[in-house]
């Protein structure tokens, strides 16, 4: 363990030290991301500016919602933004093998290697939000909401993670699989909004297949309502752990079955 | 004419050949845009029933699901990859093999991405519309379509992906300043498709805002032929509308010259 943080933390250093060479590109990026959520935030105040409220949220909740939605994006973003090189292009240009002869786990050998500072974008959107929103939002504020939700965090990250892992592994089967990457992290679209707005198969997909709904809606919905901790807390860390715990087998499977690209 | 066309088809026929060879990314950009519609189309129901129902700002919910389908489909079918291309050929340098050849630059450019718009026009287009009227009859139970609004919205398109193409060539030569290509990408579809209306319609904006955008090319994007098929416009505002596309077309044909010509002095490749 103790190793392993020194690894991490030389990495890490190594990142931020191409970072200081590229500074444009970095604040290219970081600017990027923070104007791509100011759009989606722009598209929520236009829609207030016509109604009260939403499925029975009001606007302060909605920014609410929308603030702690990022936190977990924008923390998987930072620590894994590794995974899509797998399944762009890392396993089928044969590049894969680098991480199979060092003695380190793999996994973490590519989630350590990339350190993706333009995550910045949204974690300040996300926690600018909750600050803007949160005098407003009825929350129900007492030391056990704020705490258990505080650690749900972490577990709401291990969601994106998860999903990561399993998709960029299918790349050890099919060459490639950039493309299912997009098109499941794509999803987390819904979790920006109440899940109650959705039709009642879209909501079991989004809760129990695709589980995004558990990194915003029922992630914010024990502070929102002070009730049913279990649901909502106690969801996000079994969801989470039941799905970190197929995605290790589906990436260890997948690990036994790479070959390596012929050149 | 006949020579010209001997000359480019084949940059469309490689078009149309890449977008089958990665097939399976273009699914997965048309399954993440379907994906996208389905969550805005919930957001605006329950907009819709918070409001009470009917109509909202002038748009039925039924307005809206066209709207919504047909925005997306249009964004995709008039998408320029141009100023990624541009960036990765100045980037390797193999922009030099371009210059060399006995065509013209933009139009090479240009038809690669017609193929590929034809295939789209054809697998995406035309589906998505069948769709939509089949709602549309099913809703309402009359015929809605209109077969000139559809002809209108076809020569609508055909300005949107100009200006779109112009637009995307005048972010490329921004790759001779910047490298990070990725977060540009970012950055211009995410203003874009805000200043585009394919987002919001335009139509829900604040007064003053709205009144900017409907005249800004990006309105003419994406936002112009929508309503042009739903025919949100009488007969005098769709020339207007047209007159305005044409005009964008013709100014940014011009300033995408214009930095072009002044890019190209610049242009220093290195080791290619």
């Amino acid at each position: 363990m103790r190793r392993a943080l020194k690894i991490y933390r030389l990495l890490v250093v190594q990142n931020l030290k191409r970072l200081m060479e590229y500074r444009a590109d970095f604040l290219t990026g970081a600017v990027s991301f923070l104007i791509d959520q100011a759009v989606g935030i722009g598209f929520i105040f236009i829609i207030f500016s016509q109604i009260p409220q939403l499925a029975g949220f009001t606007f302060p909740q909605i920014l609410f919602i929308y603030g702690l939605s990022q936190i977990p994006k924008g923390l998987d973003h930072l620590l894994t933004d590794n995974l899509w090189c797998i399944g762009y292009f890392i396993v089928r240009k044969g590049d894969f093998d680098k991480y199979l002869i060092r003695p380190i786990n793999p996994l973490f050998h590519v989630i350590a290697e990339n350190f993706q500072v333009d995550a910045i974008g949204e974690l300040v959107v996300g926690i600018g939000l909750l600050v803007y929103a949160a005098p407003n939002a009825d929350l129900h504020i007492t030391v056990w909401t704020v705490l258990l939700s505080l650690i749900a965090i972490p577990f709401a990250t291990l969601i994106y993670t998860s999903l990561k892992i399993m998709t960029s592994a299918l790349a050890f089967w099919m060459k490639s699989s950039g493309f299912i990457i997009q098109m499941v992290y794509g999803m987390n679209e819904f979790a920006k909004y109440p899940t109650t707005i959705y039709s009642f198969p879209v909501r079991i997909f989004v809760t129990y297949i695709i589980p995004f709904a558990f990194t915003g809606y029922y992630l914010s919905l024990y502070i929102l309502t002070g009730t049913d901790p279990l649901l909502s807390i106690g969801g996000v860390i079994l969801i989470s752990s039941v799905l970190f715990v197929i995605s290790i087998l589906i990436w260890n499977k997948g690990i036994s079955a790479y070959e390596s690209a012929g050149a | 004419m006949n020579k010209i066309m001997k000359r480019y088809v084949p940059f469309m026929k490689a078009g149309v050949q890449s977008l089958i060879i990665y097939r399976l990314n273009f699914m997965g950009f048309v399954i993440g845009g379907l994906i996208y519609c389905f969550v805005m189309f919930y957001l605006w129901r329950a907009v819709f029933e918070s409001n009470g129902g009917g109509i909202f700002l002038g748009f039925s919910m039924t307005d809206m699901v066209v709207y919504l389908f047909l925005s997306n489909t249009t964004t995709q079918l008039i998408f320029s990859d141009v100023s990624n291309e541009i960036g990765e050929e100045i980037r390797d340098g193999s922009i030099s093999m371009r210059l060399l050849r006995p065509v013209n630059t933009d139009l090479s450019y240009m038809f690669g991405e017609l193929g590929t718009a034809l295939m789209k026009l054809v697998v995406l287009l035309i589906p998505v519309i069948l769709g939509l009227e089949i709602y549309r009859f099913y809703v309402t139970g009359t015929i809605v379509f209109n077969p000139l609004n559809f002809l209108l919205y076809l020569f609508s398109a055909v300005l949107a992906y100009i200006i779109s193409f112009r637009v995307n060539l005048c972010f490329g030569f921004i790759a001779f300043y910047v490298k990070n290509l990725w977060g540009i990408g970012i950055l211009k579809n995410s203003v874009i498709g805000f200043l585009s209306g394919s987002l919001i319609p335009i139509a829900f904006m604040p007064e003053g805002l709205r009144i900017c955008l409907e005249y800004l090319p990006f309105a003419s994007m994406s936002y112009t032929p929508v309503m042009i098929y739903m025919g949100k416009y009488g007969a005098y505002e769709v020339l207007f509308r047209i007159a305005i596309q044409i005009i964008w077309a013709i100014l940014l044909y011009g300033l995408s010259k214009l930095i072009w010509f002044g890019a190209i002095k610049k242009l220093c490749i290195q080791g290619g």
